[in-house]
């Protein structure tokens, strides 16, 4: 009898050790997996923003002074010159952003390709974005210019405001009994980079 | 048995833990290091950056200074283990090359700035301007609202008003204030400027004839028109001869023509102008009739009509019949070995008034008509208006003459851009 007590009660306490480790085993699951996506999202944002900061602080590197340096402005896309090869012959260089739903092999609805294209030449994407959206301001009352900039106003523009966000591609998928009104039904790691007012010192000339 | 079989229960549980730990803690690891990274080249950046500005402020100072100019180790504070060095170095065509390399933890960034030592500036921001004035003299009633400036003496006798400023290699006669010399400067004088040399040829503006322009080889008769009355359809009819037949035709707003005529000999001009055009002669330019802008900039500052009259020898209003009954030119006149003057001032009837809307550069001063008193006796009385379009440098009729200025002005901004590795 008591060795049947001991081993009903060895089984409770297993049940229970076992009920624990798998617990635990999923929540540290998910949020390893959350952190390991959350560092892809990062690294896919810094490299991003490095290129997209680089360019345009560059922005009218070898165009002649008085000569026009923004092309076409709007919140999701730009046209520029800047000498990207410094041969002493500016390129045209446009950065936009596609549409959502563009990446259909994406699970995250949201995502969609930040495009970037030299002298109309090949299209090469990027990376992959939630968000990108540009601002512009000018030099004197850095007035926000309503976009699309205006082409008579375009020599206005001195500073630009970008910002860009990435999610993780990938899903997490979450209970449906988790997720509330107005929510994803799914969770997407996600970093926000924003480079508040850069100013390409060529534009000040 | 039991006890064996916690104990391998309790290391599993214990196995898992870990390896579930370790990789969380591998995680958090990579996530401190790719904001890290991130922190460290936006330091070495900053770093750069204000080494460049903290150079460029040296060298604003003292102009002249080449080669090593300033550098730097950070020992606490937020740059704490970064530093940077700046140098700047002569390059061709007047330019220079600041260049400033910073150092943050192993990594490294580059800003570039690079200046232009001289300064383009368009003879034709001036409403008056000689090498000489050749005794002629400023005198009651004269009234200028653009820009003066002579190489030469600039002699005075009477009220003049000038309502900006008046500059002079050389000095006033008589001294302003003294004797005879009672003008107005509204924006004042100074005199002992540095003289603004004339170009030694016109090759910028006939390379340009040449290269996207009308170059001609003989004599030529220009006719400007101002087309429909709409904005840029103005056209030049050329003529070998006065009322020849039409041997050629420019529409002034074709993207294929970049606004420079040419003639190796003279050119004889008249008309309306409708775009922006730079006429220019190896000898002389007549000006046969009147030559206004379709849209007057007096009245409507956005008038996009512009015409540049460039000759190397004079630029004359000629004697005719035309003009011998008032003449009116809209133009930036440029002589650069010659004068701005009325052919045969001298002995021409009295001709009305020369009214002006632009500017005279000329090598001498010259004459449009001779006065007994107040009472003129030959030629023109004078009306000269400055377009005020003209009072930026920047601004000048296609290829109009320009002098250099020493400066240091930053021409271009160079940073490293950090390519990402799948790029």
């Amino acid at each position: 009898m008591a060795m049947m007590l001991d081993i009903l009660i060895s089984m409770t306490i297993g049940s229970i050790l076992l009920l624990s480790i798998m617990i635990a085993g999923h929540v540290i699951n998910e949020n390893s997996q959350l952190m390991n996506d959350q560092v892809v999202v990062q690294k896919m944002l810094i490299s991003n923003a490095q290129l997209v900061e680089g360019e345009f602080r560059n922005m009218g590197m070898g165009v002649p002074e008085g000569d026009a340096t923004v092309l076409a402005a709007t919140d999701t896309s730009i046209t520029f010159l800047s000498d990207l090869d410094r041969d002493g012959t500016p390129e045209q260089l446009k950065y936009w952003v596609g549409s959502p739903g563009e990446l259909s092999s994406s699970q995250n609805d949201q995502d969609r390709l930040l495009h970037r294209q030299v002298d109309g030449g090949m299209v090469a994407s990027i990376g992959v974005v939630t968000r990108f959206s540009l601002k512009y301001f000018s030099q004197g009352q850095m007035d926000t210019l309503l976009s699309p900039v205006d082409s008579a106003d375009l020599e206005m523009i001195k500073v630009v405001e970008i910002t860009m966000e990435v999610q993780n591609p990938a899903a997490l998928y979450r209970d449906k009994r988790d997720v509330k009104d107005g929510e994803r039904d799914a969770l997407y790691s996600s970093s926000l980079w924003r480079q508040t007012r850069l100013a390409s010192q060529n534009l000040k000339r | 048995m039991l006890g064996k079989g916690t104990l391998i229960l309790v290391l599993g549980f214990g196995i898992i833990c870990g390896i579930m730990g370790a990789r969380m803690s591998k995680l958090q690891t990579e996530a401190v290091e790719n904001m890290s990274y991130y922190h460290n080249v936006t330091n070495s950046h900053t770093i750069a950056s204000a080494g460049a500005n903290s150079a460029m402020s040296i060298i604003y100072q003292d102009p002249t200074k080449r080669g090593a100019i300033t550098s730097q180790s950070f020992s606490a504070g937020e740059f704490k283990g970064g530093s940077f060095s700046s140098r700047i170095d002569s390059l061709p065509s007047t330019k220079l090359r600041l260049r400033t390399v910073s150092d943050y933890h192993h990594y490294s960034d580059t800003v570039e700035v690079y200046f232009n030592t001289q300064r383009i500036n368009s003879f034709s921001m001036f409403a008056w301007l000689t090498n000489f004035e050749g005794g002629v003299f400023w005198i009651t009633g004269d009234t200028v609202w653009g820009r003066v400036h002579s190489n030469g003496v600039l002699n005075v006798n009477g009220r003049p008003t000038f309502y900006e400023k008046v500059t002079t290699a050389k000095l006033f006669a008589p001294k302003p204030g003294v004797g005879t010399n009672k003008a107005i400067f509204k924006k004042g004088y100074e005199t002992g400027v540095a003289r603004l040399e004339f170009p030694t040829d016109l090759s910028e503006l006939s390379n340009a004839a040449l290269a996207g322009g009308r170059r001609y080889t003989t004599n030529v008769y220009l006719s400007l028109s101002a087309g429909s009355g709409a904005d840029d359809d103005g056209k030049v009819y050329v003529r070998t001869s006065s009322g020849g037949p039409v041997v050629d035709s420019i529409s002034v707003a074709d993207p294929g023509f970049n606004g420079a005529i040419w003639s190796t000999q003279s050119v004889y001009v008249e008309g309306k102008v409708d775009g922006r055009i730079t006429i220019g002669a190896a000898n002389d330019i007549h000006v046969t009739n009147d030559i206004t802008y379709e849209v007057n900039p007096l009245n409507d500052v956005t008038s996009n009509d512009m015409l540049g009259l460039v000759a190397n020898a004079k630029v004359f209003v000629d004697d005719n019949a035309a003009n011998n009954a008032n003449c009116e030119i809209h133009a930036s006149i440029f002589s650069r070995a010659g004068s701005f003057t009325a052919q045969n001032y001298l002995t021409r009837p009295v001709s009305g008034t020369l009214k002006i809307v632009g500017g005279i550069v000329q090598d001498t001063r010259g004459a449009v008509g001779t006065f007994a008193g107040s009472t003129i006796v030959s030629g023109f009385s004078k009306r000269y208006y400055y377009d005020p379009r003209l009072a930026d440098a920047q601004v000048r009729p296609p290829f109009f003459p320009g002098f250099y200025t020493q400066t240091l002005t930053i021409s271009n901004w160079w940073e490293n851009v950090r390519i990402p590795e799948y790029f």
